[in-house]
């Protein structure tokens, strides 16, 4: 098999394989969500409170979505 | 001014809508050439007085570094000099309503004695961040630059001397208006690819032709083998003898289905070439060996690549070519991200030994409780944790940063490239993506900051004590 | 490193750029506009307390103020009723007031009358006389003058009854011709009345009548022609 293929195809498979961390993510602004909908849904009061920490979750759960990216980005556009 | 604006700003929209349609159309899209490392200007371009060569990143970085100066003196000037002064509408009353509401929300956070330091390091992230991420937005950031002929130069150590090598690229264009633009459609295809390709495809065919001949004369073998058996048993004498009467003929039909397999994988090379070159493609498209008129790429072969061609040039056609953006988003350079990472991360150590002195480096080397308490191994670990836990605050800081601008800037230009007359929906995206990466990161400096003035150990002594 | 593109020279220019970004936002945002907010809320609060206060101070104002109205509306009927007696009575003095000043202007306008008509009268008196001379010479055949008239009256005084004599009291004395202040006085001395009051009556023609409570003298020339005629008869 050509040598190049054979990079660019373990490199797929590696960037693929790294994105599976995304779901971990993915579960978690689904469960902060969740929980911030129900409370809003509880307490519509506070919403604007329950709304500003959903986002921050939800941002720092994506972090973690975010590395996974990175490491997928690096193997991909930086690996040579 | 603004009244004749009114109800007149949709037509404006429509009308960038739809020249942005035309420029779609006129010039195709170009899925850029991907890097993660900022790209370098072209050689020339250095920082005064060093030899560090400026990357385009770093040009975003002076742009959003002038805005917030000008926006610096521009709230200076207009802001209230004291609280009994109803203060300017307009921008200045925007950004001081943001102020506001930040000042609240770090109040809630980290109210405390430090809030000053904790706050004015917040704005100061918060604005260059932010102001650094929506770049992004603005048409001609990160498409609009340098069409940069794809080549380096390398040192051969055999001949001893430096020689010109490609690398991957598209094909230059001169279009619309006389700009040069890049063919996203065309990759470009040297003459040493493309005739390693057309041998590839010979030596396909010839493979192809071989099994093809080889499946054949099997069958043969095969059916001269079951008519042997038939003479024995079977009544197909007569059918036999003709199989073997005419061994000459079938010999010739097994070379004619080898040739056919033969022509059909060099006519699918053919119609490879054929369908670059309807696509307006220049490499990549000569005649195959085998076709008439053929007269060898010896001749291509032998000029030399130019190093520094002329984007108008014929000699252009001979060198891939990519855009070199003049300015990409500053977020997306680990530069930026890792600086004001590591000004974080080292502010939080500040604002610690600030607040609390040399006790603040109990948190980290907590030995106190180790043979007091039967978990104080634990403590002690937990401590070494907080050291590493900081160190990685640096990388999950820059990372954080720069994976979701990184991931933000291909996201538009893939989608760009995709649907060329309606990005738009990702762009909002951004818009919000960018909004709040600045928040978290700031934020996140914030707390960490509140966090290290508060004595986590003073509480513990007076557990112990009670 | 390479490959992240991570450069330390342009890691320090960031790091600058950031550092004097801090210093100057600091300076000249962060710094003055958190002191302005801060105040601004100080004096909001401070504003609303304030807005508190008064608005309590402005009920209690206001029930004063009603207070003070009732108060002044209650005094201001007094005063009204008051000044409604007072200008009652105020009205009743300038009604008597002018009622007398009235009076007084009536008397006066008749003093000056009656003075006017004898200063006339006095005027007239020598004609007058010579007239009633002339007249009563025709009739008497002898001239009645100034020095006859004077001679009637002294007559008259000669003449006078006894009983007329130092009548005291008050009399009444009618002449044809305004008398002269020196007759009036002889006269007056004559009859020795207190108070004589003196009035002029042409148609006696000449002498004198002097009248008192208790009786009449006729000294007058008519009630000698009468009594002339009455002989003559």
């Amino acid at each position: 098999m050509d040598p190049q293929a054979t990079i660019v195809l373990g490199k797929a498979i590696g960037a693929g394989l790294a994105m599976i961390g995304a779901a971990g993510g993915g579960i978690g602004i689904g469960i902060s969500v969740g929980g911030a909908v129900m409370a809003m849904g509880r307490n519509p009061d506070h919403t604007a409170t329950i709304q500003t920490n959903m986002i921050l979750g939800v941002a720092f759960a994506e972090a973690v979505a975010i590395y996974a990216l990175v490491v997928s980005l690096i193997i991909l556009f930086v690996l040579s | 001014m603004n009244s004749f604006w009114n109800g007149k700003r949709r037509y404006v929209a429509l009308l960038l809508f739809l020249a942005g349609v035309f420029v779609a159309l006129v010039v195709p899209p170009v899925i850029p050439f991907i890097q993660l490392a900022g790209e370098n200007l072209p050689a020339g371009y250095n920082i005064p007085f060093t030899d560090i060569r400026i990357t385009n990143t770093f040009v975003a970085a002076v742009i959003v570094w002038v805005l917030l100066l000008l926006f610096t003196a521009y709230i200076a000037r207009r802001r209230p000099s004291d609280g009994s002064e109803v203060p300017p509408g307009g921008f200045y009353n925007m950004f001081e309503a943001l102020y506001e509401g930040l000042m609240g929300f770090i109040g809630g956070i980290a109210g405390g004695a430090h809030f000053r330091l904790i706050f004015n390091m917040f704005m100061t992230i918060f604005l260059i961040v932010l102001l650094s991420n929506w770049m992004s937005l603005i048409p001609g950031v990160d498409t609009v630059g340098f069409i940069h002929p794809h080549v380096k130069e390398k040192f051969d150590p055999e001949t001893q001397e430096y020689k010109v090598i490609t690398t991957d690229g598209f094909e230059i264009y001169q279009g619309f208006l006389g700009i040069s633009y890049v063919n996203g459609q065309c990759d470009w295809v040297s003459p040493a690819d493309e005739a390693a390709a057309d041998a590839a495809a010979l030596a396909a065919a010839e493979t192809e032709a071989a099994a093809a001949q080889q499946t054949q004369l099997e069958d043969a073998a095969y059916a001269r083998y079951q008519a042997e058996h038939g003479e024995h048993g079977d009544d197909h004498a007569d059918e036999a003898s003709d199989d073997h009467g005419d061994s000459h003929a079938e010999g010739m039909a097994d070379s004619s289905a080898a040739t056919a397999a033969y022509d059909e994988v060099l006519a699918a090379r053919v119609a490879e070439k054929q369908a670059r070159a309807d696509r307006g493609c220049y490499t990549g498209v000569a005649l195959a060996p085998w076709q008439d008129g053929y007269n060898g790429d010896k001749d291509a072969k032998k000029e030399p690549i130019p190093l520094h061609p002329d984007p108008s040039s014929e000699e252009a056609k001979r060198v891939p070519w990519v855009v070199l953006p003049w300015v990409r988003v500053a977020s997306t350079d680990l530069n930026m991200t890792l600086t004001i990472a590591l000004i974080s991360v080292v502010m939080t150590q500040y604002i610690g030994f600030k607040a609390l002195g040399f006790g603040y480096l109990t948190k980290f080397f907590n030995f106190a409780t180790l043979f007091k308490s039967p978990l104080g191994g634990i403590d002690v670990a937990v401590g070494l944790l907080e050291l590493i836990g900081d160190f990685a605050k640096i990388l999950s800081f820059s990372f954080r940063l720069l994976g979701a601008m990184f991931a933000g800037a291909i996201l538009l230009f893939v989608m760009s490239f995709l649907v060329p007359i309606l990005p738009w929906p990702f762009f909002i995206l951004e818009f919000f993506v960018g909004a709040i990466q600045a928040l978290v990161f700031a934020l996140l400096t914030a707390i960490f900051m509140n966090l290290a003035t508060i004595s986590h150990h003073h509480d513990d002594d007076h557990d112990d004590e009670h | 490193m390479e490959a992240l593109g991570i450069n330390p020279g342009l890691m320090l220019i960031w790091l600058i750029a950031f550092i004097m970004l801090y210093v100057l936002m600091t300076r000249f945002i962060y710094d003055p506009l958190t002191n302005v907010l801060n105040e601004r809320r100080n004096r909001i609060a401070k504003g609303l307390d304030d807005a508190a206060a008064a608005a309590a101070a402005r009920q209690n104002a206001e029930a004063e103020a009603e207070k003070i109205l009732a108060q002044a509306r209650s005094e201001a009927q007094k005063v009204i009723d008051e000044a409604r007696g007072r200008g009652e009575d105020v009205a009743s003095g300038i009604e008597q007031e002018a009622r007398q000043t009235a009076a007084k202007i009536q008397y006066d306008a008749q003093t000056e009358a009656v003075a006017t008509r004898n200063a006339e009268l006095g005027n007239l008196r020598e004609q007058v006389l010579q007239i009633s001379v002339a007249v009563a010479s025709r009739i008497l055949g002898e001239n009645i003058d100034a020095a006859k008239q004077q001679s009637l009256v002294n007559n008259f005084i000669a003449e006078l009854p006894a009983d007329a004599r130092g009548l005291g009291g008050s009399i009444e004395v009618v002449s044809a011709m305004p008398l002269t202040a020196a007759e009036q006085a002889q006269i007056t001395s004559e009859v020795g009345a207190s108070d004589a009051s003196f009035s002029v009556d042409p148609s006696i023609l000449g002498g004198l009548v002097v009248r008192w409570s208790g009786g009449l003298v006729d000294g007058s020339v008519r009630s000698q022609l009468s009594q002339m005629a009455r002989n003559l008869n």
